[in-house]
C-alpha cells in the first residue's frame, strides 16, 4: 500500500472539508456561505488539523519532514528552485491585487428595529408610546362583528397604499420592493411585527422613514410619512389588518408580565 | 358551507345585480348538493370561496368584478373574472376560455410585471385548485368543458437559422413590428386599448422579466398562437388572419423573440455603483460616441414616487441604465431607458398615442451638494434642511420649445430653489430611437458655485439617484419614477503604489526563503 506523506494527508483533509462546505451549503442546500464566514470556518479547520497532525513530537517531525527536506536536501534542488521562484511571485501578486483601488460601494450599517423614543409627535399631538394603545383592539372581544369590519377597512387601506412595497402577501415583496434599499419589511416573518407593540407600529407608520433615529439611516428608508396621507384611525385599522392577516399577536405589557 | 361564507353571501345578496343573484343562487344550490357537483379533481369551489374571501377580494372584489379601491391605483388593473378573459391561455385559438391548468398557473406563479404575486408559497396545490373552481363561477364557467389544448406540433429548437427565420417573419409586412417596434421594445405607433377600454401596452420583448408567463419559447409560442384575449394581440394560429403563421413559423418567431432578451442592461442587485472611467482628452459629446460601447454600465430599477405629495402609482418606465466617463475637466453621464413613447407636446402623432394631457419626457440626476464625509446622506427624496441636493433635470421639449436642462437646489419637496443650469455649465442632450431614450448630461468636475454646486472628486463614492418621466403616461411634476440612493465613483488611476508594494513583498519572501536555506545548509556543514 502506498503511504501518503503526512503533509499531503493534512492538505487533503483541509481540502476535503473545504469542498464539503461548498458542496453541502452552496450546491445541496442552495444557501451560499458568505466568503467572510467561510474564511473564519477554514481558519478553525486548519488550526484543528494542524493540532491533530502535530499531537506527538514524532508526528510533528513527520509533518515537517517534506518541508525540511525541500530546504535542506541537496537532491531536491530542482523543485526547490521552482518553489523559491513561485512563492515570492505569489506574495507579490497577492499584494498587488489587494492594493488596487476598490470600486465597491461603502458599507452602510443600519439598525432595522431601532429603540423607539418614549414620546412621538404626530398629527400635531404628542403620544406617549409606553401607554399608547390601539383604540380598536378592544372590539376584538367586545364586538367581533365590528372588529371584522374594521379589519376589512384596514385591508382596503393596506392594498391601496402599502402593498406596492410590502406585498399582497405581507411578505415584503410587493411590485416596487425590488427597487428599494433598504428592502420593505416582511410582516410574515416572526422577527418583525410579532415582536412589537402596536404603539411601535403606529410610530413607524405615522412618521415613516424620516422619523427614524439616526442609527436607522432615516435618509435611506423609502417608508412614506403616513400622517401626510392617512388619518390616525386609518393607521390603527391597518395595524389591525397586519396582525389579523399574518396571524401574529401584538406584544403587550400584560403579556410581558405573564 | 362555512358560516363566514354564508354570512358574507347573505350580507351582500340584496345589494347585488340580478345576474349575479342568479349566479349566486345557482352556486349555493350546487354547493348544497342540489345540483351535481363538479368533477372532484377540478377542485371544490366552496372551499375556494373561503380562500378567495381572505386572499383575493382586496383587488378582485367580492363579486370578482375588480371594482375595488385598489384597482384604481394598479396598472395593469386586476382581472375582472366575470368576463372570463385571461392572458394565459393554452387552449386552441378558437376556444374562448383557458383550461384549469392555465388558471392554476396564473395563481401559482403570479403575473410578473403586475401586482399579482405567485401564491405557491402560501397556498397548497389543493387550495389553488379550489380557487380555480371558485373563480370560474364568477362567469358561470363551472359547467364548461375544458377546451382542447392547442397543437404544438414538434418544437423547433433555437438555432441561428431558426432565429433568422423568426426575425424575417417578425418584420415581414410589419407583422409584429407594427406594435412591438423594430427592435421589439413595444414602442407603439398607436394607442391600444383592451376590450374594456383600459389602456394596454405591447410588451417590450427585450425585457423578459415582465413577460406575464415567461420567455421560454414554448410560452411565447402559446401567446403567438392564441393571442392575448381581450387585447389587440391577435391569434396567429387563426387561419382566417392575413398574418397567420404555420406551427413551424410560430416556433421560429418564438425563438427569435426569446433571443431579444437583454443581457447587458439588466439589473444586477449587487451592482450599486456607476463606475466612471477616466479618458484621455475630452469626454464624449454625443450619445453615439463609440467610447460608450466600451464603458461599463449599471442598471437600476425605477420605482414610483410615493413619498411626496402628489403620489404616483401607475408607472411605465421600469429601469434606467447609467454610464459615465470623466476627463481632467469634465464628467459625462449617459442615461438610457426604454420608453415606448416619444412624448412631445404639440406633436400630433405623439398626442394621439398619449394619455390625455401629454407632458414632456424627462430624466433627472440627484447629487448631494456636499459629498458626505460620514454615513449621513441627504434624504433620498430631494434632500432635507440639513443636507441639500442638486437636481439636474433634462426635458424632451415640445414642438415649440427645444430640449432643455434645468438645475434645482432642493432641501426637501417643498423647499426648491430654481437656478440657472447654464451658469453652472450643465448641458444635456437626448436622442430617441426605437423605443429608447439616450440622454447625455455633462458638467465640469469643479463647482461653478462652491456653496451651491457639488464638487466632483476622483476616488470618492458619491451618492447619486435618478428620476424619469414618461409624459405620455401622465407623468409630470411629482408624478414620476425614481431610484433610491446609489453611488457614482470617478475611478481613480491605479498609480505606482500597488506595483511597488508587490515588488517589496516579493523580495521580502524571497529573502526569507534564501536566508532559511542558507542557515540550514550551514548547520549541516
Amino acid at each position: 500500500m502506498i503511504k501518503i506523506p503526512r503533509l499531503l494527508q493534512a492538505v487533503l483533509v483541509v481540502a476535503f472539508i473545504y469542498v464539503a462546505f461548498i458542496v453541502v451549503f452552496d450546491v445541496v442546500l442552495g444557501q451560499v456561505i458568505p466568503a467572510s464566514l467561510l474564511t473564519m470556518y477554514m481558519f478553525f479547520v486548519i488550526a484543528g488539523v494542524f493540532m491533530v497532525f502535530t499531537f506527538t513530537e514524532e508526528s510533528a517531525r513527520e509533518l515537517a519532514a517534506p518541508i525540511k527536506a525541500l530546504v535542506e536536501d541537496p537532491r531536491k534542488k530542482a523543485i526547490r528552485n521552482v518553489v523559491f521562484a513561485a512563492l515570492p511571485l505569489a506574495a507579490a501578486a497577492f499584494t498587488y491585487y489587494n492594493m488596487l483601488p476598490s470600486y465597491q460601494a461603502p458599507v452602510e450599517l443600519r439598525s432595522i428595529h431601532p429603540a423607539p423614543p418614549s414620546t412621538v409627535k404626530a398629527f400635531g399631538k404628542r403620544y406617549d408610546l409606553s401607554t399608547l394603545e390601539n383604540p380598536f383592539r378592544k372590539y376584538e372581544k367586545e364586538d367581533p362583528e365590528k372588529f371584522e369590519q374594521l379589519v376589512k377597512e384596514g385591508g382596503n387601506i393596506y392594498v391601496g397604499n402599502c402593498q406596492y412595497c410590502h406585498g399582497d402577501k405581507l411578505d415584503g415583496k410587493g411590485p416596487f420592493a425590488q427597487g428599494l434599499n433598504p428592502i420593505p419589511l416582511n410582516f410574515q416573518d416572526i422577527g418583525t411585527i410579532a415582536q412589537l407593540q402596536e404603539s411601535f407600529l403606529f410610530w413607524r407608520i405615522a412618521t415613516g422613514g424620516p422619523g427614524l433615529p439616526e442609527e436607522a439611516t432615516p435618509w435611506l428608508s423609502s417608508m412614506p410619512v403616513w400622517q401626510n396621507f392617512l388619518t390616525e384611525d386609518e393607521i390603527w385599522k391597518v395595524i389591525l389588518y397586519l396582525y389579523d392577516y399574518t396571524g401574529h399577536r401584538p406584544r403587550s405589557w400584560a403579556q410581558a408580565h405573564e | 358551507m362555512s358560516r363566514t361564507y354564508l354570512k358574507m353571501e347573505l350580507f351582500h345578496y340584496f345589494k347585488m345585480a340580478s345576474g349575479m343573484k342568479v349566479l349566486i343562487v345557482f352556486f349555493m344550490l350546487m354547493s348544497m348538493g342540489v345540483l351535481a357537483p363538479v368533477a372532484a379533481q377540478t377542485g371544490d369551489a366552496e372551499a375556494g370561496a373561503e380562500v378567495y374571501a381572505r386572499r383575493c377580494t382586496w383587488c378582485h372584489g367580492e363579486y370578482g368584478d375588480a371594482l375595488t379601491d385598489a384597482a384604481e391605483r394598479l396598472n395593469p388593473p386586476p382581472r375582472d373574472f366575470t368576463f372570463a378573459q385571461y392572458k394565459i391561455k393554452s387552449t386552441a385559438f378558437d376556444n374562448y376560455f383557458p383550461n384549469d391548468d392555465d388558471l392554476f398557473r396564473m395563481i401559482r406563479d403570479g403575473m410578473p410585471g403586475t401586482a399579482m404575486p405567485g401564491w405557491a408559497d402560501v397556498l397548497s396545490d389543493r387550495e389553488i385548485r379550489n380557487l380555480v373552481a371558485y373563480i370560474k363561477t364568477f362567469a358561470g364557467l363551472e359547467e364548461e368543458e375544458p377546451g382542447p389544448s392547442m397543437d404544438y406540433g414538434k418544437q423547433i429548437a433555437s438555432s441561428a437559422e431558426s432565429i433568422e427565420q423568426g426575425k424575417r417573419l417578425f418584420h415581414e409586412d410589419e407583422r409584429c413590428v407594427e406594435c412591438h417596434g423594430r427592435e421589439g421594445k413595444g414602442d407603439a405607433v398607436k394607442g391600444l386599448k383592451d376590450d374594456v377600454g383600459f389602456r394596454t401596452w405591447p410588451r417590450n420583448l427585450t425585457k423578459p422579466w415582465a413577460f406575464r408567463a415567461s420567455n421560454d419559447p414554448k410560452d411565447i409560442f402559446t401567446r403567438i398562437s392564441t393571442g392575448i384575449p381581450g387585447t389587440q394581440m391577435p391569434a396567429f394560429a387563426d387561419p382566417a388572419s392575413d398574418k397567420k403563421l404555420t406551427i413551424e413559423e410560430r416556433w421560429h418567431v418564438a425563438n427569435y423573440v426569446n433571443s431579444l432578451a437583454k443581457t447587458q442592461e439588466v439589473v444586477k442587485p449587487e451592482n450599486t455603483v456607476v463606475k466612471a472611467e477616466k479618458v484621455d482628452g475630452d469626454v464624449p459629446d454625443t450619445v453615439d460616441d463609440p467610447r460608450w460601447e466600451r464603458t461599463e454600465s449599471s442598471t437600476f430599477f425605477l420605482v414610483s414616487q410615493i413619498v411626496g405629495e402628489e403620489r404616483f402609482f401607475t408607472p411605465s418606465n421600469d429601469t434606467i441604465t447609467a454610464r459615465a466617463l470623466y476627463s481632467d475637466v469634465d464628467i459625462a453621464i449617459l442615461l438610457e431607458w426604454d420608453d415606448r413613447t416619444k412624448s412631445i407636446p404639440g406633436d400630433e402623432t405623439a398626442e394621439k398615442i398619449s394619455d390625455p394631457e401629454i407632458a414632456e419626457d424627462g430624466v433627472a440626476i440627484q447629487l448631494p451638494v456636499k459629498i458626505p464625509e460620514g454615513t449621513e446622506k441627504p434624504y433620498f427624496g430631494m434632500g432635507d434642511a440639513t443636507y441639500p441636493v442638486n437636481v439636474w433635470h433634462w426635458q424632451s421639449g415640445t414642438t415649440d420649445e427645444p430640449q432643455s436642462v434645468s438645475l434645482m437646489n432642493a432641501k426637501g419637496f417643498a423647499d426648491i430653489e430654481r437656478r440657472d443650469a447654464e451658469k453652472s455649465a450643465i448641458s444635456a442632450h437626448g436622442i430617441y430611437r426605437n423605443g429608447t431614450w439616450r440622454v447625455l448630461v455633462k458638467r465640469p468636475l469643479s463647482a461653478a458655485d462652491k456653496e451651491k454646486d457639488i464638487e466632483l472628486i476622483e476616488g470618492k463614492a458619491i451618492p447619486i439617484a435618478f428620476a424619469a418621466w414618461d409624459g405620455s403616461n401622465s407623468e409630470k411634476g411629482s408624478r414620476h419614477t425614481m431610484t433610491t440612493w446609489y453611488w457614482i465613483l470617478l475611478k481613480p488611476g491605479v498609480g505606482a503604489r500597488p506595483i511597488i508594494s508587490a515588488a517589496f513583498a516579493g523580495f521580502l519572501v524571497f529573502g526569507v526563503l534564501l536566508w532559511w536555506q542558507r542557515t540550514a545548509s550551514t548547520k549541516r556543514a
